[in-house]
């Protein structure tokens, strides 16, 4: 991929992928000025040069997450402003802007994580940073809300703690090896951290209601798991699984006994019994597919705009109205390819392989979580879907964990810069005499 | 290199249980898809027409549009509906998705759509039975016993839905359902149900050597006293006399002979589809509209309400397509109802035939030797006390007269079928009120098979 040729050909073919939306836009959308979709494209077309020459200053292995991050990027952007009319003001505004957030985070994050030498030695920042988003959620959320207001804008802690619990589960990866008998078991405290941090999450995201997030932070730790089995000479023993799959099946049915009445209510929902209250959300998105069919209504035809977070937890059923069946799985697609990528560029090491299947199992599950809840195959959760559907937060994180993607597949390995050992002044003063 | 790999097995993992999950979405969506946009405001209909291709309902008919004569659609108004969400046991309403002129890859199709149902009910005849009804509030229903086809389905009092629900207000009791499948009171159309019973425990033999005295008046074992119709009795009479002059003291006194296992008959009953003492009714499925299945009261063969039931009296309750479904296990002689419909095929958006009826049975109820003897029980019936009534056909009939509203008012019955091979035909006529009318089912009947005899040979 560092070969030139090469990455213009993938970007042009970037660039070719937006054109051909936004030609769908000029020819069937629905918008009063031609004005409205050349502000699209010219957004489109700038952030999309812009970020192929920003990219290439960094010395990477291999450019296919950026590129396929910008694709990723570009086509919410596009999809985001032509949901209820062709415009690029207000949310599409918006949303534009935390793409860019989304980019330079990506950045950051690949920038901290490629050094593998280095964060293993900050381990411990990882996980005080975690402890600092559980002490703000605890103090600034409340119980019932999973949110803070600052302004006009709205964060939401508990996403933070996704990449941190990635590189919690990587970091720590390799020293499971130091087991240590505790009653029946031989168990690597770090085993035991990472559990416990686990359970902290779980029972932060029921305190503050956040119930959407735990598959992820779940699908996460699973992950882990398994890559602990996984791990090289690793010597698990059947008491360890069993003790592993029963605590989490335990964990699984107390959460699904004591649940609370609204998750029990959308758990056991018939949405159409009750299309006009619990089942609204869904009810309104399935038929948007219905309508949208394979080809779509045109972008800025549909009618799911009118129905809330139609930009965020039924963006899938949205852009199926507009854009067609066939468009909304070619946007998957395309996020399954830059999940895909280190199968075929293979991670450097174990913990950027923890790292990049980390990024991979959050993606998923909260892709899973969007679209399979919105179309009624599992309860509704409401949580995006990375890159495409809308909330600042959530584009941050997602452009977060692409950096890390990206770092697993174009690891630095230079040796932390040791600690300067100072002298002791008396030696010198000793020596001097 | 091997370790790395374990990683790329995971990230497999995770991709590949999520494409999975998507296989199965696009999959779900294909298949329901239609289903989704009938839930929606937004859906074009296509129309229902009956067996000869007669329009019975317009789904692009639009509000207040004056398309058809008044009264057009009125004698199948609470059975085929529409889509308006005031009747919901209607074939409309049942079947919304099967007349959506839609498809996942066609879209909505606002002009041309082909998507339509084509019935198996004659409207000619239907109508000449509705008009036949002169206003009077009853229902009946017809089938072809051999194929299941219901020909004929009308209710009175109904509505013409093409006039909308502004004035529904003033609808009448019953007019946004098509009685033939509620639960009615049977009167003594039921004592088949206790025949066939009594058939299946004693055998024929036993049944036609007994008989019983009826005064006009019997106490029963507990005290209670069952009156007869004939004030002076019948005297002495055997099962087939009991029948016609359809005798309530001999059927008090079978219903308490110890050869009658009641037990057995418990167990009959239940066979033949009853719901006993309070268990959870069941329904017969007419393609997605329900109709109520029967129930009555056996708790002690001696006691009145038990006796009363087994003389479809008291709580007893039967819909008049199951009764007619008993006449089709009895017409074709092999104690298995056949199964009646309505849809006879549907057309999708492309016009193709997306979906055809075929016949289907019931499970055994009785044995064909009992379906045999009862269907000549009831043909002698006919012969002996209905041929001067209901002229030109063989009919093999039970009458009944059903009292209701605590006795205050009458309803009149007639169960029976056709025995011609060229009109195989099974039905139930229900009259309320005729207490206070002149109008009899036998005419009714007449009616009803005239047509049928001269639509179906057209």
């Amino acid at each position: 991929m560092t070969n030139p040729i090469s990455y213009i050909s993938s970007c042009l073919f970037v660039l070719v992928a937006h054109a051909a939306m936004l030609a769908n836009i000029f020819i069937n959308g629905n918008y009063d000025s031609v004005s409205d979709p050349i502000k699209v494209a010219a957004a489109v077309g700038l952030l999309d040069l812009a970020y192929f020459i920003t990219v290439r200053l960094f010395d990477q292995t291999s450019y296919a997450v950026d590129l396929a991050l910008i694709l990723i990027l570009n086509m919410g952007v596009i999809f985001q402003s032509s949901f209820g009319g062709v415009h690029f003001s207000g949310n599409a505004l918006k949303h534009y802007i935390t793409a860019i957030v989304s980019l330079i985070s990506c950045r950051v994050a690949f920038l901290i994580c490629r050094k593998y030498k280095w964060l293993q030695q900050k381990k411990m920042y990882i996980y005080i940073a975690i402890g600092i988003c559980a002490v703000i959620i605890l103090t600034l959320t409340g119980s019932r809300s999973m949110w803070i207001s600052i302004g006009s804008m709205s964060i939401q802690p508990s996403e933070l703690m996704k990449p941190l619990f990635i590189l919690a589960c990587a970091t720590s990866v390799s020293e499971q090896q130091n087991k240590h008998k505790i009653l029946f078991f031989n168990v690597a405290y770090e085993n035991i951290i990472l559990f416990g941090i686990m359970m902290g999450i779980c029972l932060l995201q029921w305190w503050c209601r956040d119930l959407g997030s735990l598959p992820t932070f779940m699908g996460i730790y699973i992950c882990g798991y398994l890559l602990r089995v996984c791990y090289p000479k690793t010597k698990f023993s059947k008491k360890t699984y069993i003790a592993g799959g029963s605590l989490l099946g335990i964990a699984a049915i107390i959460a699904l006994r004591f649940a609370p009445s609204y998750v029990q209510d959308r758990l056991h929902a018939d949405i159409w019994s009750d299309k006009n209250g619990n089942g609204y959300q869904q009810s309104q998105a399935l038929i948007g597919i219905a309508n949208g069919g394979w080809t779509g209504k045109g972008p800025g035809y549909g009618s799911l705009c009118n129905v809330f977070a139609h930009d965020n937890d039924i963006v899938f059923a949205t852009v199926c109205e507009e854009w067609g069946l066939l468009y909304a799985l070619m946007m998957i697609f395309a996020i399954i390819i830059m999940m895909a990528i280190p199968l075929i560029i293979p991670p450097r090491s174990y913990f950027h392989g923890t790292m990049a299947a980390g990024v991979c199992a959050a993606f998923t599950v909260q892709m899973s979580l969007n679209i399979f809840g919105s179309c009624n195959l599992i309860p509704f959760t409401g949580v995006t879907i990375p890159f495409i559907s809308s909330g600042g937060t959530s584009m941050l994180v997602s452009g977060l964990m692409a950096g890390m993607l990206a770092a697993s597949l174009s690891p630095s390995f230079e040796e932390a810069v040791p600690k300067k050992v100072r002298k002791p002044a008396k030696n010198t003063r000793r020596r001097s005499a | 290199m091997k370790s790395i790999k374990r990683c790329q097995h995971i990230i497999s993992l995770f991709l590949v249980l999520f494409i999975a999950g998507m296989v199965v979405l696009v999959v779900k969506i294909q298949r329901e898809a239609s289903f989704y946009m009938m839930n929606s405001d937004n859906r074009v209909l296509g129309n229902v027409y009956d067996r000869k291709g007669a329009i019975l309902y317009d789904g692009s008919l639009k509000e207040g549009e004056q398309k058809y004569p008044d009264g057009q659609f009125i004698d199948v108004g609470n059975l085929i509906g529409d889509d308006k969400g005031q009747m919901e046991n209607t074939l409309v309403a049942k079947n919304l998705e099967k007349l959506n002129n839609y498809s996942f890859s066609e879209g909505l199709v606002q002009n041309g759509g082909k998507a339509a149902i084509y019935t198996t009910l004659d409207h000619k005849a239907n109508k000449a039975v509705y008009n036949a009804f002169q206003g009077n509030d009853g229902c009946a229903v017809a089938y072809n016993y051999k194929t299941g086809e219901i020909l004929v389905c009308t209710s009175l009092p109904s509505l013409d839905v093409t006039k909308g629900y502004a004035n529904i207000g003033n609808f009448s009791d019953g007019t946004l359902i098509s009685k033939n499948m509620c639960g009615t009171v049977p009167g003594s159309t039921q004592k088949v149900s206790t025949v066939l019973s009594a058939l299946e425990i004693m055998g024929a033999d036993k049944l036609m050597s007994k008989s019983f005295t009826c005064t006009g008046k019997y106490t029963n074992k507990s005290g209670a006293a069952i009156d007869c119709h004939e004030l002076y009795g019948h005297g002495t009479l055997n099962i087939q006399q009991a029948i016609e002059k359809s005798c309530n003291p001999f059927f008090a006194q079978l219903v308490e002979d110890p050869d009658l296992d009641f037990s057995k008959l418990k167990d009959k009953y239940e066979d033949l589809g009853y719901a006993l003492n309070g268990d959870d009714m069941d329904y017969i499925d007419i393609n997605g509209i329900k109709c109520e299945k029967a129930s009555t009261t056996l708790t002690d063969p001696t006691d009145f309400q038990t006796q009363w039931g087994c003389m479809g009296q008291g709580d007893t309750l039967v819909s008049p397509i199951q009764l007619m479904m008993w006449q089709s296990a009895i017409a074709n002689g092999t104690g298995k109802a056949t199964m009646p419909y309505l849809i006879s095929k549907v057309t999708d958006v492309k016009g193709n035939v997306s979906e055809k009826a075929s016949t289907k049975y019931s499970g055994s109820m009785f044995s064909s030797g009992t379906a045999q003897t009862m269907k000549q029980m009831l043909l002698t019936n006919g012969a002996n006390n209905y041929s001067y009534l209901i002229y030109n056909h063989s009919v093999g009939v039970k009458s009944g007269t059903a009292q209701v509203d605590d006795g205050k008012n009458e309803n009149s019955l007639l169960v029976g079928f056709c025995d011609d091979p060229d009109l195989p035909v099974a039905f139930c006529i229900l009259i309320e009120n005729t207490n206070i009318t002149y109008m009899k089912t036998e005419y009714i009947a007449q009616v009803l098979l005239d047509n049928l005899a001269a639509d179906l040979n057209d």
